[in-house]
């Protein structure tokens, strides 16, 4: 006899979500009850943010405070605040104009074409110019602004892309370090890392920003938004030496035998061999610390700088959009979303790329 | 053959010395290796057969006596280290290819970043060394997409690349399914038959006794005795060695 085996046909969709969630009474009712609260919640919330919203400031503040909805029309009346922060009003579009070039320049050292050592310096070398010359202007015929006017998203922005630039090659020596054969040198590493990682960021940034000056003459002290920078390059590198010293401790020993036997040199072992495999280790606890480090941006307010969130706080502040703050709030964490989100779906793109090979 | 022979032993051990904190793993060894010579090197686990070939191209660091390789002592002159390793390709008991390249990229980099060789050469000598391992169709995978016998065969293509005088095996069989050990002992076979310095670590007697001009047993960190590959097997004096040749031919 010959038999003919046949795989079990899969379940349609609607006989899959009867099968798990309406499989028996008191299942179908806990179901229902579900669905009807996340529909409720849904149209509450639409019904605030969209159909009972206010997006014109033709009728002012009052008018909108009396809408039922949201009062989308303290954005259209601030966001300049909002964005650029105490940027002179007439120069804001270069402050503008610097946010796309440091987007573009984050897109940029994104893409893996970007990734040899003379296209990420062009690409960061001319980011950065761009951006300083952009907002401190005083040449080209560029109005001087100081920094102790930049702000908003801008700063935000700044902040956070040189504290990576900075903070990144930082922790991959500080992990080199910490990984000598020479007990002196690690040991001292060590002291550093966890000295810098048991200090508030707080204090780190208060004493970048304001005793350091006391101790430092003043040719060196610079200005108070560089020293900020340092102060959180430095924390962002003791806490991500420590994640790239992980992904390196996952990298097989035989690896580097491998390379060593090829006769390849101490530097050629760690650029070729050893990061390559070490970041790949790394990847979600790095990106994980990018994200955390995005939103420790909004610390610096502690030291007087704008960023973001304090623009937020300044462009409701005043008077007659107090009643206000949740719309600006919301606006400001629509923002951070979308980079933060951005940043979390590239990382997932990393891991796909990067795992490539393995089975 | 390798034409430009200069004068003197490929590698000359003199009363090598190593320990591991107070652990003594290799007492007063000596050995001498001919250019062209196939040595086998056996022993039970433990007994120091693989440090003394990793001390060959300094993965470790011996504590006395003298390594010679190719003319040049080896000591702490980072110079002279990075000059041997260039002529000395060593071949692991995990293949240790690297797993974020791909077979092609493998072979191709040490050529490239250390001898300084124009791309389209090391990628023509990597493609001309992955054919001779006869797996030329996986150039373009990466090595987890490959069996344990295949990857080994790349490592080897991988040491073969950088064209060295000396080749050390590190038990290249010993992590491979049985069925696969045969791919890769022929490929070391066909090397053995070119001329090529060989020295191996191998449980594999077979092996032995077909390629190896020498066969050297050690035990407790001792070469306790060498022999050619017939005289080795039929008529060892030791009884060491007697017993470990039981144990591994025995059954």
């Amino acid at each position: 006899m010959e038999m003919i085996v046949v795989a079990p046909s899969a379940p349609g969709r609607i006989e899959d979500l009867r099968r798990r969630f309406f499989a028996r009474p008191l299942q179908a009712l806990l179901s229902l009850v579900s669905l009807a609260t996340m529909v409720f919640l849904a149209w509450k919330l639409l019904n605030w943010a969209i159909f009972s919203a206010v997006f014109t400031t033709s009728g002012g503040p009052e008018a909108c405070q009396a809408a039922a909805g949201a009062c989308w029309s303290v954005i259209a009346a601030r966001w300049r605040i909002i964005l650029f922060g105490l940027y002179p009003f007439e120069e804001q579009w270069r402050s503008a104009l610097a946010c796309v070039a440091v987007v573009v320049m984050t897109v940029l050292s994104c893409i893996p074409a970007f990734w040899t050592g003379r296209r990420i310096a062009l690409v960061w070398g001319v980011g950065t110019a761009l951006y300083y010359v952009l907002m401190k202007g005083g040449m080209l015929g560029l109005a001087y602004v100081g920094e102790e006017a930049w702000g908003g998203l801008a700063l935000t922005l700044f902040i956070f892309v040189t504290t990576c630039l900075i903070g990144f090659p930082l922790a991959i020596c500080l992990a080199l370090l910490r990984r000598s054969e020479l007990p002196w040198i690690s040991h001292t590493t060590g002291l550093i890392i966890d000295g810098v990682r048991s200090l508030p960021l707080i204090s780190i940034l208060f004493t970048f920003a304001v005793v350091l000056p006391f101790a430092l003459p003043q040719w060196l002290a610079g200005d108070k938004l560089y020293r900020v920078i340092i102060g959180s390059a430095l924390f962002f590198s003791a806490y991500q030496a420590e994640i790239v010293r992980g992904g390196m401790q996952g990298v097989p020993k035989g690896q580097e035998e491998a390379a060593m036997a090829l006769g390849m040199s101490y530097w050629q072992r760690i650029g070729r061999i050893l990061l390559p495999q070490a970041m790949r280790n790394a990847l979600p606890a790095t990106i994980n610390q990018f994200v955390i480090s995005f939103k420790e941006t909004s610390l610096v307010v502690i030291v007087g700088f704008f960023e973001i969130l304090a623009s937020g706080n300044a462009a409701y502040g005043t008077g007659e959009w107090r009643f206000a703050y949740v719309e600006v709030y919301a606006f400001i964490a629509f923002i951070y979303f979308v980079f933060v989100f951005s940043l979390s779906r590239y990382g997932a793109f990393l891991e796909r790329r990067m795992s490539v090979g393995e089975r | 053959m390798n034409s430009t022979q200069s004068p003197g032993a490929a590698v000359r051990i003199e009363n090598l010395d190593k320990y591991y904190g107070s652990f003594h793993a290799l007492r007063k060894i000596n050995l001498s290796v001919e250019r062209g010579e196939r040595i086998v090197v056996c022993g039970p686990s433990g007994s120091g057969k693989s440090t003394m070939i990793r001390c060959i191209n300094r993965l470790e660091q011996h504590n006395g006596g003298r390594i010679t390789v190719l003319g040049t002592e080896l000591n702490d002159d980072v110079g002279n280290i990075d000059g041997i390793r260039r002529e000395v390709g060593m071949v692991f008991q995990h293949f240790n290819l690297f797993p974020h390249m791909t077979v092609l990229e493998n072979c191709m980099l040490a050529p490239m970043i250390v001898r300084k060789q124009p791309r389209a050469e090391a990628e023509a000598t990597a493609r001309r060394y992955l054919e001779k391992v006869r797996i030329p169709e996986q150039a373009m995978k990466f090595p987890g997409q490959l069996s344990g016998g295949q990857q080994q065969r790349v490592a080897i293509a991988r040491a073969l690349c950088m064209q060295p005088q000396i080749m050390l095996f590190d038990e290249p069989t010993s992590a491979l399914d049985p069925e696969m050990i045969a791919e890769v002992l022929d490929v070391m076979v066909t090397l053995a038959s070119e001329g090529m310095t060989m020295i191996c670590v191998t449980h594999e007697m077979g092996f032995a006794r077909r390629v190896a001009d020498r066969v050297i047993f050690m035990d407790g960190g001792e070469i306790v005795e060498e022999a050619p590959p017939e005289e080795f097997f039929t008529s060892s004096r030791n009884e060491r060695t007697r017993q470990f040749l039981s144990q591994v031919l025995g059954h």
